[in-house]
C-alpha cells in the first residue's frame, strides 16, 4: 500500500509517495504551477505513479497541502502546510525544534514542542519581501537564471544594502545600484540578506535550535550563511527541503498521526 | 397591515436583527420627525445614557465598508486604521445615512489616528469632544473624566434647549443597563457544550441605535428561543474560539465567518462588537449619576489605556468562562495601541492559560482571506493534536 501527499504551493506543485511503513520516499515530483493546477496535479500524479509501476488503486491515501489543497477532487483530506511541514520536517531531523520555510510566495517559522508538535507559527503577511519572490525579481533584473544567482551571490565581495521594505519598489532600487556601477554579485548577496532579515524580524524573539531550513528558498546558495546570520543561530538545511511539505502530507496520509486521524472524523 | 403584522409575529429574532440597519432607520426618521435629536456616536467611551437623558438617539457611525476606504485615502493617508478610514469615507461622500440625519457627533479622544479623523471631521460636522484620560486608575484621570462628563451634560443641556434631570438620568440608566444584561445572557448561551447559535449569530444580533424598544422585545424572544433550541449537531466537533482585540462594525465580519467556516466556533468575543462594553452596568441609584455613569465608561478595556491590565485580567477570566481553546487576536492594519498590546495577550494565553494564541492582521479587503484561512486552520489543527 502506498500514500501520497500532494503540495500545492504558491509556485510548484509537489508529490511525494511513501511506502506503507511510512519511511521511504518512493518516488515524488515537482511542477510548476498553473491556471488548471488540478489537471497539472493530475498529470504528475500518473508521472509520479508511474515510476513505480503502481497504479492509483494502490495508494491507500491522498492527502493534499498547501495554498490550492481545496482544488484537488480526489485528495481524501486536506491539512494546512504548517501541520504538514512540521511532520515532514520531523521525519528526517526528529530533534527539530524551529522550522524556517520560504518557499515562492511565502515564509513561515514554527516552533516546535519537545515532542515535535507545532506549538506556534507566524507567517508573513501581504509582502512579498520575505520570500523566494524577491530573489525571482532580482534574477530578472539582473537577466540571470535563478538556478544561477545563488552562485554568483557566493562570489560576492560584499552584499549591498538593500534598504527597501517591497519587493517591487526594491527593482527601482537594484537600478539604481547598478547605475553605481555595484557587482551584481553584491546586489544578489544583499538581497539574500534582505529576505533573511525579514524573516527573522517577523520570528521575533531568539529561536530555539535545532533550526531547520526548508522550502525551494533553502536549495539557494548562500541562504543558510544569510540566514544563519540573521538568526544568529545555526541553521541546516533540510534533506530535499522542496519537498517536506508533501512528504509530511503523505506520512498524515499514511495515518501516523494522531491530528490526522481526529481530522477524518 | 395585517399581513405585515402576522410577518413580524413570524420572524425570528436573527431574521430580526440581520435587518437592523433599516430598523434603525426607520427608528431614527420617526424619532428625528417627532422632534428628537440624533446623536453619532464613534465608540463605546461615549456615554449613551446622557444622550438618551438629553432626548437625543445615539447611533453607531462606526464604518464597516470596504468602499469606502479609496474614497477616504483621497485624504486619509493609507497606513491608518480601516475603521477610521471608512468611517470618515461615509462622510466625505455623504453615504451614511444617520450621519446625514445627525444633530451632533460626539466622540473622544483615543487613539491618534482617530483624533486626528475628528479634527477633519468636525470641519464638516458639528462635534462635540470629549477629552477621555488615559491613565486607568489614576483619580485626578477619574477626576477630570467626570468634570467632562459633567461638561458634556451641560452642553447637550444648552445645544439642545433641555434639562438632564438626576431622573432623566436614572431612567436612560435603567435602559441601557436592560440592555446590557439582555445582551449579556444572549452571550453567554455561547458557554454551553453545544451553543444554540454561532459566534456571527451573536455578532448580528446587535443595534446601531441603543435603547430601541422593539430590540429588548427580540433580545428576550431570542432568549426564550435560543434557551430551548436544539444545538447544531456539528457545533460539539468545532473548536472553541475567544476572539478578542478590535470590533468587527457592520459590514467587516469576514474575519469570524473566515473562523467559523474553517472549524472553530467563536464562543467569546472580547471586543466593542463584543462583551467590552457589557461587561459592567452603571450603578443605578447612587447621588449622582453622572459619577456613576463615569464609572462605568472609564473602566472599558480600550487598549489606548495606560496601563490597560483590565483587560489581560478580563481575558483570563472570559477564557475560563467560556471554555476557550484558543485565543485568537483581530488587529486591523496600523492599530498601534491594540497591536502593541497583543504581546501580553499572547504572553498571558501561552503561559496562564496554556492555549495557542494567533494574531491576525488585517484590513477590510478580502485579498488575503486564504492566508488568514491557512493560519486559522492550522491553529485548529494544533489545538486537536494537543
Amino acid at each position: 500500500m502506498l500514500f501520497a501527499g500532494i503540495d500545492l504551493g504558491s509556485r510548484t506543485i509537489k508529490i511525494v509517495l511513501i511506502d506503507g511503513n511510512g519511511k521511504d520516499i518512493v518516488s515524488s515530483g515537482a511542477v510548476d504551477q498553473g491556471i488548471k493546477q488540478s489537471e497539472r496535479a493530475d498529470e504528475l500524479f500518473e508521472k509520479v505513479l508511474f515510476y513505480t509501476g503502481a497504479s492509483r488503486a494502490d495508494v491507500g491515501k491522498i492527502v493534499a497541502t498547501g495554498y490550492g489543497r481545496n482544488a484537488i477532487s480526489w485528495a481524501d483530506t486536506t491539512v494546512t502546510e504548517i501541520t504538514c511541514q512540521a511532520r515532514g520536517t520531523r521525519q528526517g531531523h526528529p530533534d527539530a525544534r524551529t522550522i524556517v520555510d520560504i518557499g515562492g510566495q511565502d515564509s513561515k517559522v514554527i516552533s516546535l514542542d519537545k515532542n515535535g508538535a507545532v506549538r506556534d507559527f507566524v507567517m508573513n503577511d501581504r509582502c512579498a519581501s520575505g520570500t523566494g519572490r524577491f530573489i525571482e525579481i532580482v534574477a530578472q533584473r539582473l537577466e540571470r537564471g535563478i538556478d544561477e544567482v545563488g552562485f554568483m551571490a557566493a562570489r560576492a565581495v560584499g552584499a549591498s544594502i538593500i534598504s527597501s521594505m517591497c519587493a517591487v519598489f526594491a527593482e527601482s532600487e537594484i537600478v539604481g545600484l547598478l547605475a553605481a556601477g555595484e557587482p551584481p554579485e553584491n546586489i544578489i548577496a544583499g538581497v539574500e540578506k534582505s529576505i533573511a532579515k525579514r524573516v527573522a524580524s517577523m520570528a521575533g524573539r531568539k529561536v530555539e535550535e535545532p533550526v531547520i531550513f526548508t522550502g525551494g528558498v533553502a536549495l539557494v546558495p548562500g541562504m543558510k550563511e544569510a540566514l544563519a546570520e540573521a538568526f544568529e543561530s545555526a541553521i541546516t538545511v533540510a534533506e530535499r527541503p522542496r519537498l517536506t511539505a508533501a512528504l509530511g502530507a503523505a506520512l498524515l496520509a499514511a495515518g501516523r498521526s494522531e491530528i490526522y486521524a481526529k481530522n477524518i472524523k | 397591515m395585517g399581513s405585515c403584522d402576522s410577518t413580524a409575529v413570524q420572524e425570528s429574532p436573527v431574521a430580526y436583527f440581520r435587518r437592523q440597519v433599516n430598523n434603525c432607520f426607520e427608528y431614527a426618521g420617526d424619532g428625528k420627525a417627532a422632534g428628537a435629536k440624533i446623536v453619532g456616536i464613534m465608540c463605546e467611551y461615549t456615554p449613551r445614557e446622557i444622550i438618551m437623558a438629553a432626548g437625543g438617539i445615539p447611533v453607531c457611525l462606526c464604518g464597516g465598508s470596504r468602499e469606502m476606504i479609496e474614497p477616504a485615502e483621497t485624504v486619509l493617508p493609507a497606513n491608518l486604521c480601516p475603521l477610521i478610514k471608512s468611517t470618515f469615507g461615509y462622510s466625505l461622500l455623504k453615504k451614511n445615512p444617520f450621519l446625514e440625519m445627525a444633530d451632533l457627533v460626539v466622540a473622544e479622544t483615543t487613539c491618534d489616528g482617530k483624533k486626528k479623523m475628528y479634527e477633519l471631521l468636525s470641519r464638516e460636522r458639528p462635534m462635540y469632544i470629549l477629552e477621555l484620560p488615559q491613565k486607568s486608575d489614576d483619580a485626578d484621570s477619574f477626576d477630570r473624566w467626570v468634570h467632562e462628563l459633567d461638561k458634556f451634560r451641560k452642553e447637550l443641556e444648552t445645544r439642545f434647549k433641555t434639562d438632564i434631570t438626576s431622573e432623566k438620568l436614572k431612567e436612560a440608566i435603567r435602559v441601557m443597563n436592560r440592555e446590557r444584561k439582555l445582551k449579556r445572557e444572549l452571550s453567554a448561551l455561547m458557554k454551553e457544550d453545544d451553543p444554540p447559535l454561532t459566534g456571527r449569530d451573536l455578532l448580528d444580533m446587535k443595534s446601531l441605535i441603543s435603547g430601541m424598544p422593539e430590540d429588548m422585545v427580540q433580545y428576550e424572544k431570542a432568549l426564550v428561543a435560543l434557551k430551548g433550541r436544539e444545538p447544531d449537531a456539528t457545533s460539539g466537533s468545532r473548536v472553541r474560539v475567544l476572539l478578542t482585540g478590535v470590533p468587527l462594525p457592520h459590514g467587516a465580519e469576514r474575519v469570524i465567518d473566515i473562523i467559523e467556516n474553517n472549524g472553530g466556533l467563536v464562543v467569546c468575543q472580547e471586543n466593542c462588537t463584543g462583551l467590552k462594553p457589557l461587561l459592567e452596568d452603571v450603578e443605578n441609584g447612587s447621588t449622582d449619576p453622572i459619577i456613576s455613569i463615569a464609572e462605568k465608561y472609564y473602566h472599558l478595556p480600550c487598549s489606548v489605556m495606560m496601563n490597560n491590565t483590565r483587560r489581560i485580567d478580563h481575558l483570563k477570566e472570559l477564557a475560563r468562562e467560556y471554555r476557550a481553546e484558543c485565543v485568537i487576536e483581530l488587529i486591523w492594519q496600523d492599530c498601534i495601541t491594540y497591536d502593541v498590546e497583543s504581546g501580553l495577550v499572547k504572553k498571558m494565553a501561552e503561559e496562564e492559560l496554556d492555549i495557542p494564541y494567533l494574531r491576525i492582521g488585517t484590513d477590510y479587503s478580502p485579498s488575503d482571506t486564504g492566508r488568514i484561512a491557512v493560519r486559522v486552520e492550522a491553529l485548529f489543527e494544533t489545538v486537536k493534536g494537543r
